[in-house]
């Protein structure tokens, strides 16, 4: 009896535990989040000797100023920061870190090695997991310290977000100056952040769209010199300009091919303009397109195969899309309104253009089968937009109410961070230069 | 006859009579009892059966209440402009007849190991093993504030600027959603699932730049402690360890949703159910709706 009653114990307790439940884990969904910049801590680098502390304060300066330009950064108030920073051979107090918010942090170190060298050093730090997320180490002359900071830079943003940085780069621009009935255009160059400004011509003529080449080193823009307006190269390395091609009529709107060796451009005769392409290395001429309508402002894809441009073929100005080869062209825009000067991201996976509609001009952006279009800028005149060389950024120009000028500014794909470039005065016409190598 | 015999057959005629009486008066009674039962038992069925028709059902009731209460409503704030102050910022200009440009040294990177860890610098948060005892925790320092609320679906709204009607509007705010439950304890964690996902959401900022929004979904294994604080690391499932170990996209994409942990616990979950939060799989993140994708 004793043992019957021990046996239906047993089944029972076997029942009970084959019904109850399996040890319990929670399935979470998140589909939306809170877009915030991300808070950073970024010390003034430390000086191995008392003559590198302003190198020192330079470079970490100019860190923060590029992270915050980006908008995804939060570089935070060097005052609140609790931990002080001797070296960055030993692990930071991650939890003095913590009270103040920071969720990344960059340490780094200067010194002028015995050959006259600059040696940078910097390590970014995960703040909650309290580790290392890189550690690199720059060797350079001091004077082309802000290129140290732009570089590390862009290390910084590319490990964070996970795509390439756009700091050590340059812009190629028109310099405007002087009243509105005589403005003075010049060509002329900058720093991605607006340092180093240099004037490439004096303004005696009128210069217009220029446009770097893959290696950064060459600008071919459209000249009035001599009051023929024609394409020209600029060789930035010599300072030598020349004229492509010697054509009987106007050519405007060039523009570089991903390789560099051809150069894309219009080519105006009897008042109607078509696409043509030039072999920079035979200087051998190929007209792409045989319509009577206006064809203008191409531009190649990141793969060389497809080009963009802009035509009126249609009965209005559009965004058209053909073979490298000129054939198969067809349009791709069809929103509301004109749409013109596109280009093609360097990620390849959109194209921007200028929108113009209800009597605005607007930088908006599609895909390559003219799906998915956003408006990204709401100013009164924005148009004529470049990309960063990672496809993230785009600078325009904007035309302000009352004749008060242009001005460049720039905006985040998604639409967001949308703010004026530091340019010595008016400034319009941007064209963003790759990463320099 | 006799007279005795005839005495005799009368009281059995009587008696005859006055039991076919009685016989009448037991059945109709009993038919009369027998449809009091009938009736009786008819309409007691009957009242139940209008209480069981009026009865609500309970489970959409409650479906609906969560997903009224912790939904999170969009919000549209107007992305300030951003104008540096020019005067102070302005570099100034050189004017080079011959341009010349400064071509710097070729640079090389290299990589800088971490720092030998010392034995000062211990941290102070522990990786811990799953929790199987309840333990109580000190909250973290009151100096870390939460993010201020924000517009969750912000990028959709400003990814189209402009202001033409004829495109769905994304300043409206979306109606309440139900979230799909898992399994048959759905109904029993929906309360959970909501106000976790609320939560991490305030801290979660993901890197919504990417050309392939599928880049950035990322599954985690979470481990909490009954004060809702993280219990250990927070580990990569699903597939998405090896693929952010190929792509840069995945792997900045798990470190922004690692960091939405670790920033918004300790969480505020009902202790009382400890067991049905203990194990937060998969923690699943997810931005293809934020990117319009």
């Amino acid at each position: 009896m004793k043992t019957f009653a021990l046996a239906c114990a047993a089944a029972v307790a076997i029942l009970l535990g084959a019904v109850a439940p399996a040890a319990a884990q929670l399935h979470v969904d998140v589909t939306q989040g809170n877009i915030q910049p991300l808070p950073i801590a970024i010390p003034d680098f430390v000086g191995t000797q008392p003559s590198d502390a302003a190198a020192a304060a330079n470079i970490a300066s100019v860190v923060r100023a590029d992270l915050e330009r980006s908008g995804l950064f939060k570089p935070l108030d060097p005052k609140s920061f609790i931990d002080q920073i001797k070296s960055i051979d030993s692990p930071p107090q991650f939890q003095d870190w913590r009270i103040i918010n920071a969720q990344a942090l960059v340490t780094g170190q200067v010194a002028i090695q015995p050959d006259g060298r600059l040696r940078v050093d910097f390590r970014l730090w995960d703040v909650y997991g309290q580790t290392q997320m890189l550690g690199l180490q720059y060797f350079t002359t001091p004077e082309v310290w802000r290129r140290v900071a732009h570089i590390i830079s862009d290390a910084i943003y590319q490990r964070i977000t996970g795509e390439k940085g756009y700091f050590d780069t340059r812009i190629v621009f028109i310099s405007e100056t002087g009243p509105a009935l005589h403005r003075v255009k010049r060509l002329a160059v900058m720093d991605e952040d607006g340092a180093n400004p240099i004037f490439l011509t004096n303004g005696s003529y009128m210069v217009l769209t220029p446009r770097f080449n893959p290696t950064a080193q060459m600008i071919a823009y459209m000249s009035y010199y001599g009051n023929r307006p024609r394409v020209y190269l600029f060789d930035l390395e010599t300072g030598r300009q020349q004229m492509l091609g010697n054509f009987p009529n106007m050519t405007f709107s060039p523009r570089f091919s991903p390789d560099g060796n051809k150069v894309i451009m219009s080519l105006e005769k009897d008042g109607n303009s078509d696409i043509y392409v030039m072999d920079l290395r035979n200087h051998a001429l190929t007209r792409l397109t045989y319509n009577p309508a206006i064809d203008t402002s191409p531009c190649f894809s990141p793969d060389g195969k497809q080009i963009t441009f802009e035509s009126d073929r249609g009965g209005s100005q559009q965004v058209y899309v053909m073979n490298a080869d000129g054939s198969d062209a067809h349009r791709i825009s069809f929103g509301a309104g004109r749409a013109g000067t596109p280009v093609w991201s360097p990620r390849g996976d959109l194209i921007a253009f200028t929108k113009i509609a209800g009597g605005a001009f607007r930088v908006a952006v599609m895909h390559p089968d003219g799906s998915g279009e956003r408006v990204i800028t709401d100013g009164w005149q924005d148009e004529g937009p470049t990309w960063a060389p990672n496809g993230r950024v785009l600078m325009f120009t904007r035309t302000l109410r009352n004749g008060k000028g242009d001005q460049i500014w720039s905006v985040d794909v998604t639409g967001r961070n949308e703010r004026r470039v530091v340019t010595p005065g008016n400034a319009s016409d941007p064209a963003w230069s790759p990463l320099i190598q | 006859m006799s007279q005795s015999q005839n005495r005799k057959r009368t009281r059995i005629s009587a008696a005859s009579l006055a039991g076919d009486r009685r016989s009448r008066l037991g059945l109709l009674g009993s038919v009369m009892l027998h449809g009091l039962v009938v009736a009786t038992t008819f309409f007691s069925w009957q009242h139940s059966l209008e209480i069981a028709d009026q009865s609500p059902p309970v489970v959409p009731v409650d479906l609906v209440t969560i997903a009224d209460k912790t939904n999170i409503a969009p919000e549209v704030q107007q992305q300030p402009k951003i104008e540096p102050k020019l005067d102070a910022q302005t570099p100034e200009l050189k004017s080079v007849p011959v341009p010349k440009v400064e071509m710097p040294p070729q640079q090389k990177a290299e990589v800088v190991p971490p720092p030998p860890k010392q034995a000062s610098s211990e941290p102070l948060v522990k990786a811990k093993p799953a929790p199987v005892q309840p333990q109580m925790r000190p909250k973290p320092p009151a100096a870390e504030k939460k993010p201020a609320k924000f517009d969750v679906n912000s990028v959709l709204a400003l990814l189209n600027k402009q202001q033409d009607q004829s495109t769905s509007s994304v300043h409206g705010k979306t109606g309440p959603q139900t979230h799909k439950g898992v399994g048959d304890q759905s109904a029993m964690t929906m309360d959970l699932v909501d106000a976790l996902r609320n939560q991490v959401a305030q801290c979660w900022s993901p890197p919504v730049g990417a050309p392939n929004a599928a880049d950035l979904v990322v599954d985690f294994d979470l481990f909490l402690n009954p004060d809702g604080s993280v219990a250990q690391p927070p580990q990569l499932t699903g597939g998405s360890q090896a693929r952010a170990s190929v792509s840069p996209y995945t792997r900045a994409a798990a470190e922004a949703a690692r960091r939405a942990i670790y920033e918004c616990a300790p969480y505020k979950l009902p202790a009382n159910r400890y067991a049905q939060w203990r194990e937060i799989n998969p923690f699943h993140f997810d931005p293809r709706q934020m990117m319009g994708q």
